[in-house]
């Protein structure tokens, strides 16, 4: 489903975010990504969406190369992938309602979407989304008036709106309490067993990491330095990716940084 | 050192920076101005002298003005009608031309570097004319008359609206643009869904503000030809009638500040 080949991405200031990265993920594959802070976690799950262009190296999606993807093509692209975000990034001003709809952008006519007269199939959506998450009561009260919590829910209706084939996290229960990152974490978990939906969620808890990864990649300074099974991460395998060995502590630390 | 509770004596704390050149260029720089404003009254002939002899000349004036002549009013409603028509034409049009001027000029949300610097000096151009010389081009393309006030008007708006709706839009939250454009959505639909939302109020309260700043230029620019009161104005004070003088500027004086205290009230309730 998503195959990176010696995919590299340098920045315009000279960091290299990936280093000739090689990570094939199948469909359906629940994948958790763990790294410290400019590991390239964030890197490796924009290039997947193209908001970050690959300086070279390849990348298919779908069968389909991002590199090449231009225009209407990207447009496309992206909207088989959906993506949350740490800090929710709701349009604030706007319903819950027209929030899950920026889900259905790529699909609906530009006219329609900007006066508002959206197509009945994708208010459905939409609404179909928001019960997903069990947000439905709330599609007609405005963004900035929902919790962290149900914000990150609507973030993943919106998502879900798209009728992804694969979903991006980006750290998303850094902002919320652990009560809620386990609520938020068990619905990206049940998303991704009951539609078959391919997902990539990046996470700097290891704890958390290895309780919801069937599958965990260990990155360091943009290189793969482990890959394998939630349950099966040792201690050295820690060092590897945060660098230091693994006391209490250090793994609370680890846990503290954005 | 360790032992906690007084405060550190200072052996190692920095000394202030010394600021000694910082003090001579401030004190040649006012020096400089004060000498620029002497010459400055000296060159446009400035006399205390002559201001106090004339004030006898003043008071002629006042007389003549003083008691406004109350029945010239019914002549006045008209124009003040057209002066407020044109304000209001001119805030409306003017805005409309900012909106994607303004986006244009906003570098998060300009489609294309060139764009951006092109809408910029575009900008800036429109900006750099004051309302006044739009008025006399406009009076000298389409002839004197509330028209040629509601074009320069108009321009004018464009030229304020876009510049501080620039200056928001260049402020939005960027992170939202980037969540709308991971959906799949274009140019078109960030702007609608990830820029206007946030741009909105201002843009409300920037068209307000321009509508007071229309009232009361609208007032001036008659007085160049461009129609509504100020053209009654000009008529009037070319006839000496004070009388009628002051009650214009009386009017207008009330009109213009009950327009601003609407809008100053509005707008706070926006941003």
């Amino acid at each position: 489903m998503i195959d990176f080949n010696g995919a590299r991405v340098v920045y315009a200031n000279g960091a290299c975010a990936l280093d000739g990265l090689d990570l094939e993920i199948a469909a359906g594959e629940m994948v958790v990504v763990v790294g410290l802070s400019g590991a390239g976690k964030s890197t490796l799950l924009r290039a997947v969406n193209g908001l970050v262009p690959l300086t070279s190296g390849d990348l298919r999606v779908a069968g389909r190369s991002v590199r090449q993807a231009r225009g209407r093509a990207l447009r496309l692209l992206r909207a088989e992938v959906g993506m949350i975000f740490q800090d929710f990034r709701l349009v604030r001003q706007l319903r819950v309602l027209d929030n899950v709809l920026v889900g259905r952008l790529a699909r609906v006519a530009a006219w329609r979407s900007v006066i508002g007269a959206w197509p009945k199939h994708d208010v459905d959506l939409a609404f179909d989304a928001l019960e997903r998450v069990g947000l439905l009561a709330r599609a007609y009260d405005r963004a900035s008036q929902l919790s962290g919590g149900q914000q990150q829910r609507v973030g993943i209706a919106r998502a879900l709106a798209q009728q992804p084939s694969v979903i991006l996290a980006d750290e998303p229960v850094a902002s919320l309490d652990p009560v809620t990152s386990k609520q938020v974490m068990d619905d990206l978990t049940r998303i991704n067993r009951e539609l078959g939906i391919t997902t990539l969620v990046n996470l700097h808890d290891l704890d958390l990491a290895t309780a919801y990864g069937e599958r965990i990649v260990g990155l360091r300074a943009g290189k793969r330095v482990f890959d394998g099974p939630g349950a099966g991460v040792r201690a050295a395998d820690f060092d590897r990716i945060y660098g230091r060995s693994a006391p209490s502590d250090d793994r609370q630390e680890a846990r503290g940084e954005r | 050192m360790s032992n906690g509770s007084s405060p550190s004596r200072g052996a190692h704390r920095p000394l202030p920076p010394r600021r000694l050149r910082q003090r001579w260029v401030s004190t040649g720089a006012l020096a400089g101005l004060i000498a620029l404003t002497a010459w400055a009254g000296a060159r446009v002939g400035f006399s205390l002298r002559e201001l106090l002899g004339n004030l006898d000349k003043l008071t002629r004036l006042l007389d003549d003005s003083f008691p406004p002549e109350w029945s010239f009013w019914p002549r006045l409603r008209a124009p003040l009608v057209e002066t407020l028509a044109i304000a209001l034409l001119a805030t409306a049009a003017g805005s409309l031309v900012a909106v994607p001027l303004s986006l244009f000029a906003a570098r998060p949300v300009a489609p294309a570097a060139w764009v951006y610097r092109t809408a910029r000096a575009a900008m800036n151009l429109l900006r750099t004319m004051p309302d006044l010389f739009w008025a006399m081009l406009f009076a000298s393309a389409v002839g004197f008359g509330p028209f040629a006030g509601v074009m320069a008007l108009s321009v004018f708006t464009a030229a304020v609206v876009s510049k501080l709706l620039s200056e928001s839009a260049e402020a939005i939250d960027p992170r939202v643009l980037e969540a709308v454009r991971a959906s799949g959505g274009g140019w078109l639909e960030c702007v609608r869904f990830a820029v206007w939302p946030q741009v909105a109020p201002h843009f409300a309260s920037y068209a307000l503000y321009s509508l007071e700043i229309n009232v009361r230029a609208s007032t001036v620019l008659g007085l160049v030809g461009a129609g509504g009161i100020g053209m009654v104005l000009r008529t009037q004070l070319s006839l000496f009638e004070y009388d009628r003088v002051v009650l214009i500027i009386l009017v207008s004086f009330l009109v213009v500040l009950v327009i601003e205290q609407i809008s100053a009230l509005t707008r706070r309730r926006l941003v």
